[in-house]
């Protein structure tokens, strides 16, 4: 378990990092090293180049806009998880990170990382496909905007363009009045999840509900997105939020391995899905009645 | 209860090996570097079988840095096979395949470098030219005729097939009111220390002296390597000073350790070995039993268990090593702490294309206890009995000690029922029941787990001659060696590696305790193998017999002496002295104090006893207790002590998404007279963990091409502090009469009975549905599918 040989450079300017990731077809971006470093160690990534962007200063940047909050891509996950903007603006966010890994990978571990890198299971990734959030890469010297909804598409495998390097996501605010739900569930506390679900319900005063997010991680081979739109403008009971969820998940397909069958997957995503639409209902309610 | 009675033993103290480990100052194997030591890195096979036509090495070694490449041919020419456990000569092991392969991630050939990624980066231009063959993973389809056998040369996969019948079982059946038969699977785990198995071997040709320092936990490691290389057993110099970073059994890299050895020879460097943690899990040859139980059990309408049938079936994996004694170790406990009055024993072992077994924390006991405590669930189950009142009707009562089993071993001493009332009361076990029940009807799946089991500990070995008869192994012997120099201070010198078992503080206490001196003020050494008495390591929960026993007997033969030296000096008889804090005191008021005694025996040679030795040494060399005679009859006494343990949880799950959630857990512990309690503790705190594992989590499992799938902790999966209650340890003390102060082993505690236990528990829960859960692990997703099979 010792890595191939490969060179290591640290720049520190997004230019720099771009120049370099230029220069060689076989380099790569650390980040936070998470997952890249024991892929090395298992010789199942193979670069000649490691490009480590940890000590470029913008990319750690978190930036409130009057409708947005934009994350640095070298954001640690613990630092994303204690901050005060995450948790009033993507407050479905502050709930997934918790259950990303464990306090000492969060503390290394990058929200950008985490969505270049493309787990099925990653909550980051589910969170940002869910909401829809604007996933940004400079290529070429320009930034190319992708749109978190269908930028995963395989186990790993994104649509990012190969020599580009992810800068920020960026989040829409949620609205004053909104309810978010997430569940996952794993053999052990922080585990890659079996099967999660991610769910945000956006509602303005006088319209009533006017979205809702719904998304499965960990069952398939992204995250994807459920559509229960036709549940707008419903008293969201019990029973309607069970019978769209179902319907839904009937296209889904679910992948089988050692600790799970894909009929396992399938059940307990449904399960999911309806307990964190429920919880963000629930909030919303309780929100309302205050 | 025995407060007063002792000053060190059984008294809170802290161990004194913490402090090392605490500081980070433990001297583990990969901390030990030699000038101009080289690496070694394995090739592992690709293939669960293949025949090896040839292997090109040539592009490795033109690599800078890459000194030799290691290939089975070249090994087998030069060293002995690996030591069989069983009489099976034509399953020749050695430390790389020869001419075939029988496992994926079997060593094919080795890489020697400068560092050990220069020879992974060799390893990749290694190419093999291998055919692959046909293969066997399932033991029961290793069993048919129609199947090749993994070693030809052997004829078949039988490594053992052993039927043993003890006492009257047609007639036990005949009168039984009922019988049952069911199947439970032990799943194939292992215990995995954070530590890998790791081995350096530096040759000495002025001396003819091969230096051994490893992470090591195995009896007689030296001879192994002195006659696996044909060397003089006096040429083999294992260093004893090693800290080892857990074991429980697995650290047994003989392969290793002959593989670097050779090599350390052939080349005169020093040769390093550290696996990895893909070479520990595939091809460290440390998976612990696969088993298949079949069970058939005879009992009355009153729920008397009369007689028993079992059908072990292990899956040894491809090569024979010492894993089917496994299925003998149970023997000594066949029927748990019941009085069933009769048994049938067919223990079988086969060859698969499996990555090899070793010994692992209970030696074949855990899964046995499981099967066991399973047929007692099974039973009640049937009769419509509570499962506590159908265990406590079949318990050996405390009138009936010592108390003869049917395959030839008495149990020294035990009150089982004790030690449950203690654990239902402070389980609050009404309480619990009426907490599973509340559960339940708030929609949960709930249930309790009970288990009670036996640890036999400190024997002889005794199913080696059981199971080989070309074995005559009637001792396992332990040795110390006491020290007291000319200042007065004392030390003693054990014979072992230690792999968190506490040796040090174990000695000490008892040295204290005997000496009446402060342990902390005992130095604990470890010379090495050259410099030391004859032991059999830290196996089998012996040490605390056996090195306890050893140690207390030499400190014995010094207070006898320093007893015989005050006699002399004080002009008294024996009788009218006492020994007091190391000192001797007269009746008469005077006293002789240690320090003088010390100026006497190292110094004033005319002031000692006529014939006396100068000096204050001595050693003890002791036999295991009540282990002194071979099977007669297809039975023997194979262990002096046996410990109880008595497990109680609650369990509830999600019926969706099948979760097992531990609320309480509550266990009963009798091992006798305890030396350190801060040990026993952690040793049935990790024990219990453990046995979560094996019960819910870990497994090496194999995909149908022979591939193992759980090759790291990404997929092999073991219980962190979230997935482990808290734990209430309940004591009890009845002392064996058998050993130096009534102790017994505690070192294989919790994991015994946490599998069963857990099992238990979560087939109480979905017991309402019919549903039995017959594999471990259980996972959560066979819990869920099974549910939702039974109720859609
Ligand atoms: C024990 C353990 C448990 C874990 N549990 C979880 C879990 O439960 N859920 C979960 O989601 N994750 C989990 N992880 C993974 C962890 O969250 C990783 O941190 C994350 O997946 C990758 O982030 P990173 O910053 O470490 O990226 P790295 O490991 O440095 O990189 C990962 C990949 O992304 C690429 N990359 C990174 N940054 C960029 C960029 N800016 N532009 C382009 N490419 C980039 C790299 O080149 C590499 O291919 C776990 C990891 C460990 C070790």
């Amino acid at each position: 378990m010792k890595p191939v040989r490969f060179d290591y450079k640290r720049p520190t300017t997004i230019e720099e990092a771009c120049g370099l990731l230029a220069s060689d077809d076989n380099a790569r971006i650390l980040a936070g090293g998470q997952s890249l470093i024991p892929m090395l160690s298992m010789r199942l990534s193979r670069p000649s180049l490691l490009i480590d962007i940890a000590h470029i200063p913008e990319l750690t940047a978190f930036v409130e806009t009057e409708t947005h909050i934009e994350i640095g891509t070298m954001v640690r996950q613990a630092v994303a998880q204690k901050s005060k903007l995450v948790k009033t603006h993507i407050p479905l966010l502050a709930k997934a990170l918790g259950h990303v890994g464990h306090p000492p990978t969060r503390a290394r571990g990058t929200v950008g990382g985490s969505v270049a890198h493309a787990d099925p299971s990653a909550e980051i990734a589910l969170v940002a496909a869910t909401l829809g959030a604007e996933i940004t890469y400079r290529v070429d010297g320009a930034d190319e905007i992708f749109d978190a909804s269908n930028f995963f598409i395989g186990p790993m495998l994104t649509i990012a363009p190969p020599t580009g390097c992810l800068t920020q996501l960026s989040f829409a605010k949620a609205p004053a009045v909104c309810g978010t739900g997430f569940h996952e569930v794993a053999p052990r506390k922080s585990d890659y999840a079996l099967a999660s679900a991610a769910a945000q319900i956006n509602f303005a005063a006088g319209s009533g509900v006017t979205s809702i997010h719904l998304g499965i991680g960990s069952v398939g081979d992204f995250p994807e997105r459920l559509d229960v739109d036709q549940l707008c403008g419903t008293p969201l009971d019990d029973a309607a939020i069970a019978d769209a969820i179902h319907a839904a998940m009937q296209v889904v397909e679910t992948v089988e391995d050692l600790h799970a069958t894909a009929a396992y997957r399938k059940r307990v995503a449904t399960e999911l899905a309806i307990r964190a639409l429920r919880d963000a209902r629930d909030e919303i309610s309780k929100d309302l009645n205050q | 209860m025995t407060e007063q009675k002792y000053k060190f033993l059984s008294t809170p103290r802290r161990p004194v090996e913490d402090r090392r480990f605490v500081a980070g100052r433990g001297k583990f194997i990969a901390d030990f570097d030699r000038p101009n030591m080289l690496h070694v890195a394995p090739l592992a096979s690709h293939y669960a079988a293949a025949a090896i036509n040839g292997i090109d090495a040539s592009a490795a070694l033109a690599m800078p840095g890459v000194v030799d490449v290691i290939t089975g041919a070249e090994l087998a020419a030069a060293v002995q096979p690996l030591m069989n456990g069983l009489n099976t000569p034509n399953v020749r092991r050695f430390p790389l395949a020869v001419d075939r392969v029988r496992y994926a991630g079997e060593w094919v050939c080795a890489v020697v470098a400068e560092s050990r990624a220069l020879a992974e980066d060799a390893l990749e231009k290694i190419i093999v030219d291998a055919t692959p063959q046909p293969f066997i993973l399932d033991a029961e389809t290793a069993l048919l005729d129609t199947s090749a056998p993994v070693h030809p040369e052997h004829g078949s996969n039988l490594l053992l097939d052993r039927k043993f019948v003890w006492g009257p079982v047609d007639d036990d059946f005949d009168a039984a009111a009922y019988s049952l038969s069911f199947s439970v699977t032990w799943g194939r785990n292992s215990t995995v220390p954070i530590e890998t198995f790791g081995v350096l071997a530096e040759w000495n040709g002025w001396d003819q002296m091969l230096d051994i320092w490893a992470s090591i936990q195995m009896p007689k490691y030296a001879d192994q390597i002195a006659r696996s290389l044909d060397l003089p057993g006096n040429a083999i110099r294992v260093h004893y000073d090693v800290d080892v970073g857990g074991s429980y059994g697995v650290k047994r890299g003989i392969k290793h350790s002959v593989l670097v050895g050779y090599i350390a020879r052939k080349l005169g460097c020093p040769v390093r070995l550290i696996e990895d943690r893909l070479e520990n899990m595939r091809a460290g040859d440390a998976h612990g039993p696969e088993r298949k139980f079949d069970i058939t059990i005879a009992f009355d309408q009153d729920g008397t268990v009369r007689s028993m049938k079992m059908r072990a079936l292990d899956n040894a994996g491809a090569y024979a090593g010492r894993a089917p004694f496994q299925l003998g170790k149970p023997i000594s406990a066949i029927v748990g702490p019941y009085q069933i009055n009769s048994v049938a024993y067919h223990a079988l072992s086969v060859t698969t294309n499996k990555t090899v077994q070793e010994a692992v924390r209970g030696f074949g006991q855990a899964p046995t206890n499981y099967a066991i405590e399973t047929a007692m669930d099974r039973v009640a189950e049937y009769l419509g009995m509570d499962r506590l009142a159908l265990r406590q009707k079949n318990l050996i009562r405390k009138d009936q000690f010592p108390y003869l089993i049917p395959s030839g071993s008495y149990y020294d001493s035990g009150d089982y029922h004790a030690v449950i009332d203690k654990v239902l009361t402070a389980a609050d076990y009404p309480a619990m029941l009426a907490e599973r029940d509340r559960l339940r009807d708030a929609g949960m799946m709930a249930g309790i787990g009970i288990a009670a089991c036996l640890e036999p500990s400190g024997g002889n070995s005794s199913f080696e001659p059981l199971l080989n008869q070309s074995n005559q192994t009637s001792t396992w012997m332990e040795s110390c060696q006491v020290n007291i120099d000319a200042l007065g201070m004392v030390t003693a010198r054990i014979h072992t590696t230690s792999s968190g078992q506490g040796h040090e503080t174990l000695v000490s206490t008892i040295l204290g305790e005997v000496m009446q001196i402060d342990p902390e003020l005992i130095r604990i050494t470890r010379p090495n193998s050259l410099e030391s008495l004859p032991g059999n390591s830290p196996v089998g929960s012996r040490m605390a017999i056996m090195l306890g026993g050893a140690a207390a007997r030499a400190g014995e033969k010094l207070k006898a002496k320093i007893m015989a030296i005050a006699v002399h000096r004080l002009g008294v008889a024996i009788d009218q002295l006492r020994y007091e804090g190391g000192d001797v005191l007269a009746n008469d008021g005077r006293r002789f104090t240690w320090d003088e005694m010390v100026e006497l025996a190292h110094r004033q040679y005319h002031n000692l006893p006529d014939g006396m030795d100068p000096g204050l040494a001595s050693f003890d060399i002791m036999q295991v207790p009540t282990g002194d005679a071979l099977p007669v009859d297809h039975k023997v006494q194979m262990y002096p002590c046996y410990s109880f343990e008595f497990h109680l949880l609650l369990v509830s799950f999600d019926p969706i998404i099948g979760r097992p959630d531990i609320h309480s857990y509550v266990i009963g512990h009798d091992c006798g007279t305890v030396i350190n309690p801060a040990i026993v503790s952690g040793m049935t705190y990790g024990g219990i963990a453990h046995g979560i594992g094996a019960a819910l989590f870990e497994e090496f499992a194999y995909d149908t091409n022979g591939q193992l799938l759980t090759q790291s902790f990404l997929d092999y999966l073991m219980p962190s502090s979230h997935e482990v209650p808290a734990i209430q340890i309940v004591k009890h003390c009845t002392p064996s009469p058998h050993t130096v102060f009534g102790q017994k082993g505690s070192g294989e505690s919790g994991y015994l009975g946490a599998p069963a236990a857990v099992s238990g528990a979560i087939n109480d829960a979905v017991s309402g549905l019919g549903i039995h859960f017959e594999k471990l692990p259980i996972r959560m997703s066979t819990i869920s599918d099974a549910i939702a099979a039974k109720t859609s």
